[in-house]
Parts: structure tokens; C-alpha cells; sequence
């Protein structure tokens, strides 16, 4: 079985009056079971020059032929800003939901359930995107971790 | 001030795939735009969620978008700390679906706590109000002390509303009343109602009333997967 391992650790010695550290690890494993998890996109990075929105992942369909397969399994989402300049950052959204912005430096780690969006129109399900603050160029990472990635067949024409 | 978000993801050759992942970055928190650390904490919280039968159960709103600075640079910190590994949270950012915490699953996410517009209103007192006089608005009441019109406007300022605060200049007749949360019940009508009045001839008239138009766009909620007892942790480092 495929062991990941996400561990984090939150620290300040000077944000409380007692020192903040608070730390958590988990294995990945299937939606409800004790599987470890065993996809993924690979990590992905891109010097991003345009503020325009992109999809990170394969766009999820519903077009009565490629429903949402993953909907509802396990993946688990990491994207970092690489940026070093402190006023940049990357506007991140869901379902075209802004969840919120990172900064240089600032990473996510989420879970996505891959859900049908429930206020925007249609084809916009799920997706998770992201806007660069500036098209002078920003490095960006990201990475998947799933039970799947719903990739699109050849030459799909969306109705 | 400082405060550092590490993050580590690691699997070992031949797991996920073929070589060995091992990822780590760290971070300051900082305000948004600049290098100053970001100074204040809702604290690591601890909520336990049941319901009486699965029909019951509810989601729970960890954080309202009035809660911290809109398009700050804030940063929330869930885990659910169930041991069963069936059991779930799923995650939402006002009405859409970010996914689900599973037993033991913790996530780290930015937010932009868009807030929406407050309703708000103007309340004059006039007339001729006497020791005794009560105003009761939003389940407190208050009571005036004497004939002098600031000085009971004084009083109703003072008073501690469950959803509202109030702006008041000293010597001053009005109060402004603003909700302490956007949108409203309705989202449509304003507050015109005087509130409960007991006083023979003073008057307490509410003007320039507005709804709260919008609600907020970005409340983080976690609804459990069973009614059964639950426990998830959550931290907002925010503007």
C-alpha cells in the first residue's frame, strides 16, 4: 500500500503569551478507509505571465457523457506561491468561489471533494483555479494527490 | 512577531510512485502585501458536533466573513480528530464544497473573509422622557436616569446589544445603530420598528434605516458526517 505522509507544524514564540506549536500528521488514505492513497498529477510548476484564471486540473466535465467520476473521493490539493516579492500573490478559487489569496511564499495543502459547483453556471464544477496579482511572471507549485484524475478524452467536445 | 507554517509531504520510493516524494516549505504569516507578521488568533479551538439522529445533523460555521480583515491575508487551520476512519467533515466555503476531513486529515488554506453589507439604522430620542423610561431593542432594555435626552441616548449607548453596536458622539440625540453581522434574516427589510417604547411622551424614532443587502460571501462551515459525537479542531490567524 502507498504510504504519503502530510505533516504540518504551526509555530510563534511571540504571537501568545505561551509559545504556539502545534503540529499534525496523517497518512492519505481513500475517502473512509484505511487505503493509502495511490495517484497523482505529479508536481507541476509554472512561470505564470498573465493574470488571467486558469485551471490547475483537468476542467471536470458534466456534459452527460464524463460525469464526475472522483466526485466525492479523496484528493488532496498543495499549491505554494514561489514568489519572493511580498506584494505578489495568486487569487485561489473554487466553483469560482475565491477561497482566498497566497502571498509569496504561502502554501495550501486542502482537501477537494471535486464537487458539482451549486451557484455558477454549468462546467464550472469543482474546479480549482488560480489568478496570478501581476503578469510580470510568478512561479507557482502545485500538486495532486488522489483517487483519481478525471483526464479528458481526445478531441472532447463539450455540448 | 512571528509565525512559521511548515509543511512536509512524504512517500517513500515505490509508494507513490516510483521515486521518493519528499516535499517541504515553510512560511511567515504575514499581512497581506508586506512582511509584517500577522498578530492575532482566534486560538487553536476544539468543538465536539452531535445531533439526535442523522436527520438532525447541521453544519457548524467555524468562522463568519466578518470575522477578519476582507482579502486579508488570513489563514485558516482545520482537523477533524476522530479515530474512525469513516467518519468525515465536509468543508465548505460559503455555499461550495471544498472536500472532506477525514479521520485525522488536517488542512491549511488561505482566506479572503469577503464580507457583505451590515444593516443599519438611525435612532432619535426626543419628547420628554423621565427617570424610569425604557427603551427595549434586541432583547435588552434600557432605562433612562433623568429628563435629559443625551444622557439616556448615553445609556442605550452603553448597553451591551447581542447583534448590534451602536455609534454615539457625546451630548449628541441620535444613535447609530449597525449589525454586527452582514445580510439579515431577509436580506430585503430594513429595521423600522421603534423597538419597545415604555415612556408617557418621549419618543424614540428610527430613520435612515438600511438592510443588510448582502450576506456574507465566504463563511467556512464543516458539516459531520454522522450525529454521532465528533470532534474538530480549528485555528483562524488573521488581519
Amino acid at each position: 500500500m502507498a504510504t504519503t505522509t502530510a505533516a504540518i507544524t504551526l509555530t510563534s514564540a511571540d504571537l501568545l503569551t505561551d509559545a504556539l506549536s502545534l503540529s499534525a500528521t496523517n497518512t492519505l488514505y481513500k475517502a473512509g478507509t484505511t487505503i493509502g492513497l495511490d495517484q497523482t498529477t505529479g508536481m507541476a510548476r509554472a512561470y505564470l505571465t498573465s493574470t488571467s484564471a486558469i485551471d490547475l486540473f483537468p476542467a471536470i466535465i458534466e456534459d452527460g457523457t464524463n460525469l464526475r467520476t472522483f466526485n466525492g473521493t479523496s484528493s488532496w490539493v498543495y499549491i505554494c506561491n514561489k514568489s519572493e516579492d511580498e506584494t505578489e500573490y495568486i487569487t485561489v478559487k473554487i466553483c469560482e468561489q475565491v477561497i482566498g489569496k497566497l502571498y509569496a511564499g504561502d502554501f495550501l495543502w486542502m482537501p477537494w471533494s471535486q464537487p458539482a459547483d451549486v451557484t455558477n453556471a454549468a462546467n464550472h464544477h469543482g474546479d480549482i483555479t488560480i489568478a496570478p496579482s501581476v503578469a510580470t511572471g510568478m512561479w507557482v507549485d502545485w500538486t495532486c494527490i488522489n483517487e483519481g484524475t478525471e483526464y479528458h478524452t481526445e478531441n472532447l467536445v463539450i455540448a | 512577531m512571528a509565525i512559521s507554517a511548515s509543511i512536509s509531504l512524504t512517500s517513500a520510493a515505490g509508494d507513490l510512485t516510483s521515486n521518493a516524494l519528499t516535499l517541504s516549505s515553510v512560511t511567515s504569516l504575514t499581512k497581506a502585501g508586506t512582511s509584517t507578521a500577522l498578530a492575532q488568533t482566534t486560538g487553536l479551538a476544539r468543538k465536539t458536533t452531535s445531533a439526535a439522529a442523522a436527520g438532525n445533523i447541521q453544519a457548524t460555521y467555524l468562522f463568519r466573513g466578518d470575522d477578519a480583515t476582507t482579502n486579508g491575508a488570513n489563514k485558516v487551520y482545520l482537523k477533524n480528530t476522530s479515530s474512525t476512519s469513516a467518519e468525515y467533515y465536509t468543508v465548505h466555503v460559503d455555499q461550495e464544497e471544498l472536500g472532506r476531513l477525514y479521520a485525522g486529515d488536517w488542512a491549511f488554506f488561505p482566506w479572503n473573509a469577503a464580507a457583505g453589507s451590515k444593516a443599519y439604522f438611525t435612532l432619535t430620542i426626543a419628547g420628554s422622557w423621565v427617570s424610569g423610561d425604557t427603551w427595549e431593542f434586541d432583547g435588552v432594555k434600557a432605562t433612562a436616569t433623568n429628563a435629559t435626552e443625551s444622557d439616556f441616548c448615553a445609556i442605550i449607548d452603553s448597553t451591551n446589544y447581542p447583534n448590534w453596536t451602536t455609534d454615539y458622539a457625546a451630548g449628541e440625540t441620535t444613535i447609530v445603530f449597525h449589525a454586527r453581522q452582514s445580510g439579515g434574516l431577509t436580506q430585503s427589510t430594513a429595521v423600522t420598528a421603534d423597538g419597545t417604547k415604555s415612556s408617557s411622551s418621549g419618543t424614540a424614532v428610527i430613520s435612515s434605516a438600511h438592510a443588510g443587502t448582502t450576506k456574507s460571501e465566504s463563511d467556512i462551515s464543516v458539516r459531520p458526517s454522522v450525529h454521532t459525537d465528533m470532534t474538530i479542531e480549528y485555528a483562524l490567524f488573521y488581519q
